[in-house]
């Protein structure tokens, strides 16, 4: 089985290393760039990143305008849920060769569980590599970023998204058993479930913490704490209490403002908490997906 | 013993329809079964039910005493099968065709299968999209006999194969299971395809069993008679008329049973295989004659 899963998705399995290589070497060589001249220089949270005048500190800094992990991190999972997940089953299904498949001597259900194991878990494995690099990356350029801004391209939430984008795949290919409509059906799934819970899940995952300040010159800017994750704009009251008005601006003068945060410490468990969600979702979407292979395609 | 393939009253309903219903055979060990009728009829399903690819509807089908379904472990070393179409891996080169079926099956003669492979004269680097219709199907074949299957269940495998490279198929068929001594249930909707190699026949209509038979026997029990035309009922002395056609001069009896004496006029014709098929299949109520070679099977 381990050879036959090889040779059909050889050439899926190939671009997948491929790209992973080259977002991982890339993101690899900007931290390695950035944490040469971070001895020499800090860089202040907002300004250009600090790297070696050298040719090579020129050519991070050219990577680093692409923003290609961030966007990468993010466009991957999706598309190895489209490319590589939705293909799976949908492609026997549309060349008929299911029925030689499954007339060997091996059951649907282990031929099903062998390609999804031997597929999915490289993948993943590859993914998780990637998004680590990524944490790497930000724990070299140390308090010039904010981690929450870039909360979707972090390990362990990479490697649990890219789970979600494969078992969609494979379960739209199994229901619809056509390749083409099942990768439109799991790249528009994965992005309403991502966006959603990225939108109004996230947040609340724990209890916000409150932060009440009289400095109003404070409100808008990271005020002190750049690793909170600040949650919608500030709220103003006035001296009696009463809410004054959503965000600055205006003619009468607020006293003090309002304003939810996650802080910095709950990062990573907010990371294990998605990751959980994720996985728990892809996990829920391949049983149905094995249900469905070895009871209802025919 | 029981018998490789055993269907009681078994059917099988997607959505609404009822692609097989109440089919009742039974295909003697050892025998190459034909499975005749038109498109549409049930043939594929009834060979996917005996795959194991689809549960029954209704009634029980049985492999070997076997149900498909629960006891599918047991029985897929022991079934071949060739679905519609030859379908293969098109990327795959013939030698990885080879090397998927070694792969997928614990009972697996390679040095069979590659000498299959060869005696055809198709090359082992070749692409399987690169294959013609008849190379393809003789791929399908040597990979479904690899495993030495005691039953071979194809469907409709030279449907697309043009005349000459039927002939070869058939003839590879043929001197492959007479080596093997496998049973084979062989389905299609040309008769001429079943003729040259069958020896029992199933003739399948409307989701339904109309005869089942040994092909000699059917051919000995079914006669043409034609003569003048007739007037009025006929009636024969223990021969059951399959259908009558009767033209101005002429009139045409097919039955079923022993010739009765002839009248004056009267002449006896060789009913071909083709004609007989094609007769119950254009008289639907053929199919609710006795089925005399079915019991005798079932018994």
């Amino acid at each position: 089985m381990t050879w036959v899963t090889w040779r059909q998705h050889r050439l899926e399995g190939l671009w997948a290393l491929l790209l992973a290589t080259l977002l991982g070497g890339l993101t690899a060589y900007v931290a390695y760039q950035i944490s040469l001249a971070s001895a020499s220089c800090a860089a202040p949270r907002g300004q250009a990143y600090c790297l070696p005048g050298d040719a090579w500190g020129q050519i991070a800094q050219g990577l680093l305008q692409f923003n290609l992990s961030q966007y990468g991190l993010v466009v991957l999972p999706a598309l190895a849920g489209a490319f590589i997940g939705a293909p799976l089953v949908a492609r026997e299904i549309e060349n008929g060769t299911q029925h030689l498949a499954w007339t060997q001597g091996v059951t649907r259900l282990r031929w099903l569980l062998a390609e999804l194991f031997l597929v999915i878990v490289p993948v993943v494995v590859a993914a998780a590599v990637v998004g680590y690099l990524e944490v790497i990356f930000l724990n070299v350029q140390g308090s010039a970023v904010n981690r929450w801004d870039v909360f979707d391209q972090q390990t362990p939430v990479v490697p649990a998204a890219t789970l979600l984008a494969l078992a969609l795949g494979v379960a739209f290919g199994a229901l619809i058993g056509r390749s083409v409509p099942a990768m439109a059906a799991t790249l528009v799934t994965f992005v309403v479930l991502r966006v959603g819970i990225a939108e109004l899940a996230r947040a609340n995952y724990v209890a916000p913490l409150r932060f009440k300040t009289t400095e109003l010159s404070q409100v808008g800017s990271p005020r002190g704490n750049p690793t909170a994750w600040w949650l919608g704009n500030p709220d103003f009251y006035d001296s009696a209490g009463h809410l004054f008005r959503n965000g600055p601006g205006g003619g009468a003068q607020p006293s003090y403002a309002i304003q939810y945060f996650q802080p910095g410490a709950r990062f990573w468990a907010f990371q294990t908490i998605e990751s959980a969600i994720l996985a728990g979702l892809a996990l829920l979407v391949l049983g149905f997906a094995v249900y469905w292979v070895t009871k209802r395609v025919t | 013993m029981n018998a490789p393939v055993e269907a009681t009253a078994v059917g099988k309903r997607f959505g609404q329809t009822w692609a097989l219903r109440d089919c009742s055979m039974r295909v003697p060990a050892g025998k190459i079964a034909g499975l005749v009728g038109p498109n549409g009829a049930g043939k594929t399903t009834l060979l996917h039910l005996a795959a194991g690819l689809l549960t029954p509807s209704a009634g029980e089908i049985r492999v070997f005493g076997r149900s498909p379904m629960a006891d599918l472990p047991l029985l897929l070393d022991r079934v071949g099968f060739v679905a519609q179409d030859t379908p293969l891996y098109s990327r795959f080169s013939v030698a990885d065709m080879l090397h998927f079926a070694r792969n997928m099956n614990r009972r697996w003669d390679r040095v069979a299968a590659e000498e299959r492979i060869r005696r055809v004269g198709i090359p082992f680097e070749k692409r399987i999209g690169q294959l013609s219709g008849g190379q393809r199907s003789q791929v399908a074949l040597a990979l479904a006999l690899g495993k030495h299957p005691e039953l071979l269940l194809l469907d409709e495998p030279v449907a697309r194969l043009d005349p000459l490279a039927r002939r070869e198929f058939m003839q590879r068929l043929t001197e492959a299971v007479a080596e093997e001594g496998s049973t084979v249930l062989l389905s299609s909707h040309v008769m001429g395809d079943l003729e040259r190699v069958c020896d029992y026949l199933l003739i399948i209509a409307g989701g339904r069993v109309q005869v089942a038979g040994e092909i000699d026997t059917l051919l000995g029990s079914h006669h043409l008679l034609v003569g003048p035309r007739l007037k009025g009922e006929v009636r024969l002395n223990g021969a059951q008329v399959v259908k009558a056609e009767h033209t101005e001069r002429q009139s045409s009896l097919w039955i079923r049973g022993a010739v009765p004496a002839l009248g004056p006029g009267w002449r006896e014709e060789k009913l071909p295989l083709e004609e007989l098929v094609i007769t119950y299949l254009s008289a639907p109520d053929a199919g609710t004659l006795p089925r005399p070679e079915l019991q005798q099977a079932a018994s």
